[in-house]
């Protein structure tokens, strides 16, 4: 009975909530912003699924679209330009509409980034899977189908952010290209961090070196 | 006894030494070592022909005879299929029934013999074309071309082409080829606007096989908001010019250009008679030369893509092209695989020091150095003449048999994996479509694979219809009766929605 439990919400977590969200995006985000239904480690098995997805497009396509070298596929790299993608939108994000009198805090940004995965999850996995038997002719149905889970996914990040911020239209569209920019500017201080630590590391190499070779 | 054995241990090792070190690009784009589809087999120059070349420029193969164009000494020389010198040529009499009269002639380009011109002389000749309708050299700095016959007499002289092009820009044909019906096609100097087609009287036509220019948006928009002074300093965005040309037997134009920038994807292109490129580029790469090399300026590396030279075809659609820059030769079979890379840079007698030309010539191929002054001759391998005959095989449809040969091949050169895709292919005629299907997906051959697989497919599921057909009808047996069965429990209606 415990098991039973256990799966009926495991079924309701993972599936039937994310799918009542897709279909109903105002009354799925409103319940899941007051009623707390929605929950952060589901969205990071979103995440991690999704980053699984990649590393399986990358070797398990089909082979007639599939030329990538499976010598070359590095996991590390996915695992963090995924990984470094979503938290510089969680935290653009998240910048801009505190400005901005958006009623989300950062955890529900996080949620919602992860549950609009789900549709990509849900469709790329066996998506993936039957492009293995399919030819060249009848390819364009699995681009197809990616590319619906792909908008889907837009979707719903789109109004996943319109509801838990309580915005309008315009301004929800307005502040998504506030986050690009924030996610630019951001990239663009990491890189510079780096690099200023980079040569600071290396000035103090040269001078350890430097006294040294001298006493 | 124990010597014996250590000589031959040591000289089994050199082997890939002597070999040199040729290579291939895998479908992943990565170099590695392949057999020479092309071996040293003889050379002649100067002192073995006899007579003092300077600058060898071109030559043409018809009906076992060379003949090449010498820029340095104005002279057409004739080769037999031993490698002697025939003649050697530099004034051309008329022949019977051309009245020199009906010409005008740049001054210094003809002899003059008791007031009247008896013969023409050539001025750094660069190209030359020989058919059954007769000699074609292209006199460049006389401006002109002229037709011998073959007692080598002028029947006709083509002198620059009416087109508004050529009031500003003089007329210097660099290479000159011939279709069956005697149409010219030339490739003059500083000319961008395509190969010359000239009629059979030397009237302009048309100009075929031009390189559209293609800006990007970013370039439009940028050009907009520029002065005319901002423009000119802008690096001149001119079209493709083509470096040689050569028509086939069905007026087929094989074609090699100039890469621009970076880019060197149509710097091979086969021209057809309404001018349109119509190179098949089903390879794992675009026909271009070295599909890998650097980018930026080296030290020690030269940079940049291929500079392709020349181009010559031969049977069964196979061609090579002569990269001037790297002095190596690429072959190419009619689909756009790359079959061999031999040649290389270096002033041995096997080596390539400035490749100017390249043809075929009873199945070797023969590179023209001109700095050498020296014509080297290449024979095809072994393996390269098993890859040879496996591509006409299946030029002929003989599938099977050209099987044989490529598998024969996959153990001289195991890394030579478009063979796989000749053994998958004989695999798919004779519908053993598993067998097809692993070798086109070691060949990574999408397209034959693509095929293979839907008959597999096909095959697999007429076997099992009635399998899959049950299957379905109990699918829908079972979700019918769940959900019966269900509003039964709840006690609903059947047939009505409560």
């Amino acid at each position: 009975m415990k098991i039973k439990l256990a799966m009926q919400k495991f079924w309701y977590n993972f599936i039937r909530f994310p799918k009542y969200v897709l279909f109903h995006p105002f009354d799925g985000y409103d319940e899941l912003k007051r009623e707390k239904k929605g929950k952060v480690s589901v969205a990071v098995i979103f995440m991690l699924l999704f980053i699984l997805l990649r590393i399986y497009t990358y070797l398990g396509e089909g082979f007639v679209i599939n030329p990538r070298n499976p010598l070359a596929l590095n996991t590390f790299d996915e695992f963090f330009s995924v990984a470094l993608l979503i938290f510089l939108f969680t935290v653009g994000n998240w910048s801009i509409t505190t400005l901005l009198e958006g009623k989300g805090t950062y955890r529900e940004i996080f949620i919602v980034t992860g549950y609009s995965l789900f549709p990509v999850v849900i469709i790329g996995f066996p998506a993936v899977f039957i492009s293995n038997y399919l030819t060249l002719d009848e390819i364009g149905l699995y681009s197809l189908a990616m590319s619906a889970a792909y908008f889907l996914t837009g979707v719903m990040l789109f109004m996943g952010i319109l509801n838990i911020h309580e915005y309008g239209l315009l301004k929800t569209i307005f502040t998504f290209i506030l986050t690009v920019v924030a996610m630019a500017f951001m990239a663009f201080l990491g890189l510079l961090f780096f690099d200023l630590i980079q040569q600071f590391l290396s000035f103090v190499k040269s001078v350890y070196q430097e006294l040294r070779l001298r006493y | 006894m124990k010597k014996k054995v250590w000589l031959l241990l040591i000289s089994l090792s050199l082997i890939p030494f002597l070999m040199g070190s040729t290579y291939n690009y895998s479908f992943y784009g990565n170099v590695i070592h392949s057999s020479p589809g092309f071996v040293y087999e003889a050379d002649f120059h100067s002192k073995s022909l006899g007579i003092n070349l300077k600058s060898p420029e071109y030559f043409a193969v018809y009906d076992d005879t060379i003949y090449a164009v010498d820029s340095g000494i104005n002279a057409l020389i004739i080769i037999d299929e031993d490698f002697n010198l025939v003649d050697s040529m530099t004034v051309f009499p008329f022949a019977e029934g051309v009245n020199p009269l009906d010409y005008e002639f740049k001054d210094g380009s003809f002899v003059v013999e008791s007031d009247q011109i008896t013969g023409l002389t050539l001025n750094k000749p660069e190209g030359i074309d020989v058919k059954d309708l007769g000699i074609y050299i292209a006199d460049t700095d006389n401006n002109r071309i002229i037709r011998l016959n073959h007692s080598y007499e002028i029947v006709d002289v083509y002198s620059t082409p009416e087109d508004p092009v050529f009031e500003t820009t003089s007329f210097q044909p660099r290479r000159v080829t011939v279709d069956v019906t005697g149409r010219m096609y030339v490739i003059a100097k500083n000319i961008f606007e395509g190969i010359v087609e000239l009629s059979k009287d030397g009237k302009f036509n048309r100009y075929v096989g031009v390189n559209p220019i293609k800006l990007t948006a970013w370039e439009i928009f940028t050009r907009r908001f520029m002065t005319e002074a901002q423009k000119k300093k802008l690096r001149k965005y001119l079209p493709t010019t083509f470096t040689s040309i050569m028509i086939n037997e069905d007026s087929f134009m094989y074609a090699t250009a100039k890469a621009r920038n970076m880019n060197a994807e149509n710097t091979i292109q086969l021209i057809n008679p309404k001018g349109i490129d119509v190179l098949n580029r089903n390879g794992y790469f675009r026909p271009m030369g070295d599909v890998q090399f650097l980018r930026s300026r080296h030290v020690a590396v030269d940079h940049g893509p291929s500079e392709l030279e020349d181009i010559a075809y031969t049977d069964s659609g196979i061609y090579s092209v002569l990269d001037q820059k790297r002095s190596r030769i690429f072959t190419y079979d009619s689909e756009g695989n790359l079959l061999f890379i031999d040649g290389s840079a270096g002033a041995q007698r096997d080596k390539i020091t400035q490749g100017v030309a390249l043809n075929y010539f009873k199945g070797d191929l023969i590179v023209l150095d001109r700095i050498k002054q020296t014509f080297i001759v290449y024979r095809l391998s072994e393996f390269g003449n098993l890859v040879a005959r496996a591509v006409d095989l299946e030029a002929h449809g003989k599938f099977a048999e050209a099987s044989e040969y490529w598998a024969e091949i996959l153990t001289k050169n195991s890394n030579y994996e478009i063979a796989y895709n000749g053994i998958g292919r004989a695999h798919l005629r004779n519908g053993e479509y598993k067998k097809a299907l692993e070798n086109f997906k070691l060949g990574h051959d999408t397209y034959y694979y693509s095929k293979a697989y839907k008959e597999y497919r096909n095959n697999i599921l007429r076997d099992n219809f009635t399998y899959i057909m049950i299957g379905a009808g109990a699918l829908i047996v079972l979700m019918v009766g769940r959900s019966i069965y269900k509003k039964r429990k709840r006690g609903e209606s059947l047939l009505y929605e409560d």
